[in-house]
């Protein structure tokens, strides 16, 4: 299939609707806060921004290059954040789904949070620098499975007529189809290879709105349950840990995946892990809030076929 | 000493170097990423790609043994790696803002403690540096100071010509000896003119007036500006060419275990997270500004120059767009 652009014309639209809406929400005193995304130094790019008052209202932007998940910044493990009023913060349909996971997780309150909704017809891929234009070929993997274009349940959400886009090839569903083909030595000589490559930097933890844990279990050291050096034990300890406690937890916003800075396809684990959640318990990450996770609730429906 | 180097006669050295059992280390895929690596053939060589990490693993590995032990009633046996057994290296097609780190870390690894480590590996490594034909953006080793075409760290500096090949300049007796005992392969420059030069889009910055800055504001309300959407993980220190810091653990059991250095990161949490249960840095502006202090201010105290060599890697893999080349630019225009 050629490349073919994607119409991110609406991106003016929003980023003009969102300075609006947020200066208003400071004039009139509903919110102490706005995470959202302003303009970097690079041509094109984009970074996370807090802002606190009306004035700074119009750095705000939404553009194909505002990449994050913002709600990793509402978690408890970022204490920088001043968390004393109602914060805003700018949410992709695929951000907000975490957010809605960590109400569910009674992490964050919706009545703390003024919810502002991103029409989004896609970000750029990690590997493409930040003026490119997006494309079916530079839009990013989540992307090309995405069924949250329009966020649900915001506050507020600027009103947009989608134009319409290119068909996009799933890329997950591909890659996981392939590895499941693969023998099980297969399959543990290509993730032997990836893990190999880990540095253990952490980014893919400390992107992750579900890595909440004040200390994480691999930076303790009373006992050491995982080897903190990247070699192949600790590595692959480390990726198995975060694949399971993310199970039934992740809402797929990849970010994981985007910040590593080895090219390691973390995000095939967590699509790996949807998919059994789905088979096993039908659970899927979305909109509404539940407090009762598929891997936290016993019911006696669950599938016992493994108790053998 | 000036001279003309085919590419096909840099790969015969490679190949003839890799036959004689030195270690050649140099760009190349590795499961889907460039890195600097050795090679097992001047075939894989790829100078056309930035390494996604520097070349500081060659002497700084991400992670080594530097000891084991065992355990047999109430023996214990201890036994040291032996620096010795440290291949001969030569690592070809180091980016300029990469070998001008070289030195920058030799500073510190030989300062008040002599790492044998770092040190035998070092004495055991030929550098050939390349000039920089193509940047990107996020490139700005003209902002602290050197250039496409910075010579230091490196033993033999290759210049890229038009019409092909390199030309091959001498900095060190150990980039004279590898000349010298390869001689057939290098010739006299034919007087070609080198390929057109990367050109950074970046001012150079006043590094002066950031350290006199950074002097005075330990406290500072920059600090909370800058860092608040830093979130604390350690691609900026992994990816650097300069960061050197390094956790020291003994891993195993209590029977038999290694006691490894890897690399670490002021940026964790857990970086300066004492035994007591008390953090100095106990937030990310705090961490952050131990970073650019470090880089520009306590490093250059002690050794009188920068912990930056402009490679951009950091800009370019932040996870949250952190973009270092902004911040001392910013800080050089503060009063």
């Amino acid at each position: 299939m050629s490349t073919q652009p994607i119409d991110t014309s609406i991106y003016t639209t929003i980023t003009a609707a969102i300075r609006t809406e947020a200066s208003r929400l400071f004039t009139a005193g509903e919110i102490v806060a706005i995470v959202g995304y302003a303009a970097a130094r690079r041509k094109g790019a984009a970074q996370p921004i807090i802002i606190t008052d009306a004035a700074a209202a119009e750095t705000l932007v939404f553009t194909e290059s505002c990449v994050n998940n913002l709600a990793v910044y509402l978690t408890k493990a970022k204490k920088e954040i001043p968390k004393n009023g109602k914060i805003g913060i700018i949410v992709k349909g695929c951000d907000l789904k975490a957010l809605v996971g960590l109400m569910g997780e009674s992490q964050l309150k919706r009545e703390d949070l003024y919810l502002i909704g991103i029409p989004c017809a896609g970000v750029l891929a990690s590997t493409a620098q930040p003026a490119t234009e997006l494309t079916t070929e530079t839009i990013a993997s989540k992307c090309c499975e995405c069924d949250a274009h329009l966020p649900l349940g915001c506050d507020f959400v600027p009103s947009i007529a989608f134009p319409p886009g290119p068909q996009l090839e799933s890329r997950y569903s591909a890659e996981i189809a392939r590895l499941e083909a693969l023998t099980p030595a297969e399959r543990w000589a290509y993730w032997k290879e990836q893990f190999a490559k880990c540095i253990k930097c952490y980014a893919c933890r400390q992107v992750c709105p579900f890595c909440f844990c004040e200390q994480c279990l691999c930076d303790r050291n009373k006992p050491q349950m995982v080897d903190t050096t990247p070699r192949p034990a600790g590595n692959t300890a480390w990726h198995i840990v975060r694949a399971m406690h993310l199970a039934g937890r992740c809402a797929g916003c990849a970010e994981c995946e985007r910040v590593c800075p080895m090219d390691i396809p973390l995000n095939l684990l967590n699509r790996k892990m949807a998919k059994e959640l789905k088979e096993l318990f039908d659970y899927e990450a979305g909109f509404e809030v539940n407090d009762t996770g598929p891997l936290t609730m016993f019911t006696e429906k669950d599938d016992q076929s493994f108790i053998k | 000493m000036q001279k003309y180097i085919s590419e096909q006669n840099l790969n015969t050295l490679i190949d003839t170097l890799i036959a004689a059992g030195t270690r050649v280390v140099a760009p190349r895929m590795s499961a889907g990423i460039p890195l600097y690596e050795p090679l097992d053939s001047s075939a894989e060589m790829a100078t056309d790609l930035l390494p996604r990490r520097s070349a500081k693993e060659a002497f700084f590995p991400v992670c080594e043994e530097i000891m084991s032990y065992e355990k047999e009633g109430q023996q214990i046996k201890l036994t040291d790696v032996d620096p010795a057994r440290f291949p001969e290296t030569v690592l070809v097609g180091v980016r300029p803002c990469d070998a001008a780190a070289i030195p920058v870390l030799d500073a510190v690894f030989s300062w008040d403690y002599k790492d044998e480590f770092f040190l035998e590996r070092r004495r055991k490594t030929t550098v050939i540096g390349l000039a920089c034909t193509t940047s990107d953006d996020a490139c700005f080793c003209t902002a602290v100071g050197l250039s496409p075409v910075e010579s230091r760290g490196s033993d033999l500096f290759l210049t890229p010509l038009e019409g092909g090949g390199y030309a091959c300049e001498t900095w060190s007796e150990k980039g004279e000896a590898l000349i010298t005992s390869n001689s057939a392969l290098f010739s006299d420059l034919n007087g070609a003119a080198p390929m057109p030069l990367a050109a950074p889009q970046v001012d150079k910055i006043e590094l002066n007036k950031v350290k006199a800055w950074l002097d005075e504001h330990f406290e500072d309300p920059l600090w909370d500006g800058i860092a608040v959407r830093c979130v604390g993980c350690g691609a900026c220190a992994f990816v650097c060419p300069a960061c050197h810091c390094f956790d020291i653990v003994d891993e195993g059991t209590e029977k038999a275990g290694k006691r490894r250095k890897s690399w670490d990161a002021c940026g964790f949490w857990k970086f300066t997270h004492h035994a007591s249960g008390h953090n100095p840095r106990d937030l990310q502006p705090k961490r952050y500004r131990n970073r650019i202090m470090h880089k520009f201010k306590y490093y250059d105290d002690k050794f009188g120059q920068t912990l930056c060599t402009g490679c951009g890697r950091c800009v370019r893999i932040c996870p949250v767009g952190i973009d270092i080349a902004q911040i001392i630019e910013d800080i050089s225009r503060k009063d």
